[in-house]
């Protein structure tokens, strides 16, 4: 796969954001993670007056404010990428609906912050922006309807975490935000564990992902690009201990060689209530239940 | 930065205060296991993490805390944790860690649990 990098924006030593006002608190937070990479700001007050800029010259990011509807802002991203197609854009908004979550992921935005959201995440995500140097075809949605979507991730940790700010983007009053944070971290944990084992952080590899909205459950499938394994010979991690020992597994990474870790699939277990694997290895499914919804007596 | 590690010395324990997230995006996780490890390496071993101010982990940092307490506990040393809350807090529980790890929610009685009993002023 080729892959472009920019528009021809500036080179790395004159970087430039074009940000809509949001207010002072994340006017601020802006400024300061952008100003201490020596970036220019240029800020202009709405989506029109965004357009008329990023259309005129090229941006190395854009940030979108709050005040305007998701869709709206999906509908500028659409715009502005028939010209700039490489074009890094964040969505902030206080408006949307679980639809256009989707909508922003399959227009290609780089991130999408739905209030409320913490700063620190969104200071993470602008880094990362200014950081990243290819990135588009990080995320492709494949299909997508608000109970089911279906995609492909590339296999590298700045492609999972913004997968990941997506996920948290996701409002629905239905789900309590305690359990949708532990479907989330759990799906992470397989995440990572696909993209590292299965994929080897090889960038030109992606893992396939769907995620499943039933009325009383909440499912995520992860299939990785590799051969699989079988969690009886995973000696390397914590699952594959006896239970109630979290220690024994440390020794065999110590011995190949590899990071301290190995608890990523016992943590997902423990967070959601089945784990799935098929029979190869590179493929599982997490499923969370959730209370029946509460209905009105008649 | 995504993880902000520093580091303070009360008395013979040493306090390592972790402020952001640890988690095995940009090394973070990385950056924390080899500044404990250097620790341990370097002879400390009462070593009290303070975690009030770290917001997020994820299984990397299990993995380190862990590793830390089977590296001072094989040294003859003691690992405490400070004020884990929030998803922390939750992440700890389920691995049991809060039971095996003593924990505290006051700085100085994490210190004071660190000296031999006889020296403590609780009864």
């Amino acid at each position: 796969m080729t892959t472009h990098c920019s528009d021809g924006a500036a080179p790395a030593t004159e970087k430039t954001a074009l940000v809509v006002e949001s207010g002072r608190d994340i006017d601020e937070l802006l400024t300061s993670v952008l100003a201490s990479e020596g970036w220019t700001i240029q800020r202009v007050v709405d989506n029109q007056h965004l357009l008329a800029l990023a259309g005129a010259k090229p941006f190395d990011l854009i940030v979108t404010g709050r005040k305007t509807h998701l869709a709206e802002d999906v509908e500028l991203l659409r715009k502005i990428r028939n010209a700039r197609p490489h074009v890094r854009l964040i969505i902030l908004t206080d408006k949307f609906t679980p639809g256009d979550v989707i909508a922003a992921m399959r227009e290609g935005a780089f991130s999408y912050f739905s209030a409320p959201f913490d700063a620190s995440e969104l200071a993470e995500m602008v880094r990362a922006a200014m950081a990243e140097p290819c990135w588009d075809d990080g995320i492709e949605v494949l299909s997508g309807t608000p109970e089911w979507i279906s995609l492909t991730a590339r296999c590298d940790l700045a492609t999972a975490d913004r997968l990941v700010q997506f996920l948290h983007g996701v409002r629905d009053p239905s789900i309590p935000e305690a359990e949708k944070d532990q479907v989330i971290l759990a799906f992470r944990e397989i995440l990572i564990n696909a993209m590292e084992h299965g994929g080897h952080f090889d960038a030109s590899q992606h893992v396939e992902i769907s995620f499943i909205r039933a009325r009383r459950a909440i499912a995520c499938r992860v299939k990785d690009p590799g051969k699989g394994f079988s969690l009886e010979e995973l000696r390397h991690a914590a699952a594959g201990n006896s239970p109630g020992d979290l220690f024994s597994h440390a020794t065999v990474r110590d011995e190949k060689g590899m990071r301290p870790g190995g608890f990523g699939i016992l943590l997902a277990k423990k967070l959601v209530d089945e784990l799935i694997y098929n029979e190869k290895g590179n493929e599982v499914v997490l499923v969370k239940y959730l209370d029946p919804p509460k209905t009105p007596m008649i | 930065m995504g993880l902000q590690i520093s580091i303070r010395k009360s008395g013979d324990v040493t306090i390592v205060d972790l402020r952001g997230r640890s988690t095995i995006d940009d090394g973070e996780s990385e950056s924390l296991s080899n500044q404990l490890q250097k620790l341990v390496a370097n002879g400390v071993r009462k070593l009290l993490l303070n975690l009030a101010d770290l917001a997020k982990v994820d299984s990397s940092a299990v993995a380190i805390i862990v590793r830390t307490y089977v590296s001072l506990k094989r040294e003859g040393g003691d690992l405490k944790l400070l004020s884990p809350s929030g998803l922390v807090l939750e992440v700890l529980t389920v691995f049991r860690l809060i039971s095996t790890i003593p924990t505290f929610e006051n700085e100085a009685e994490a210190l004071a649990s660190f000296q031999p009993r006889g020296y403590t002023a609780t009864p």
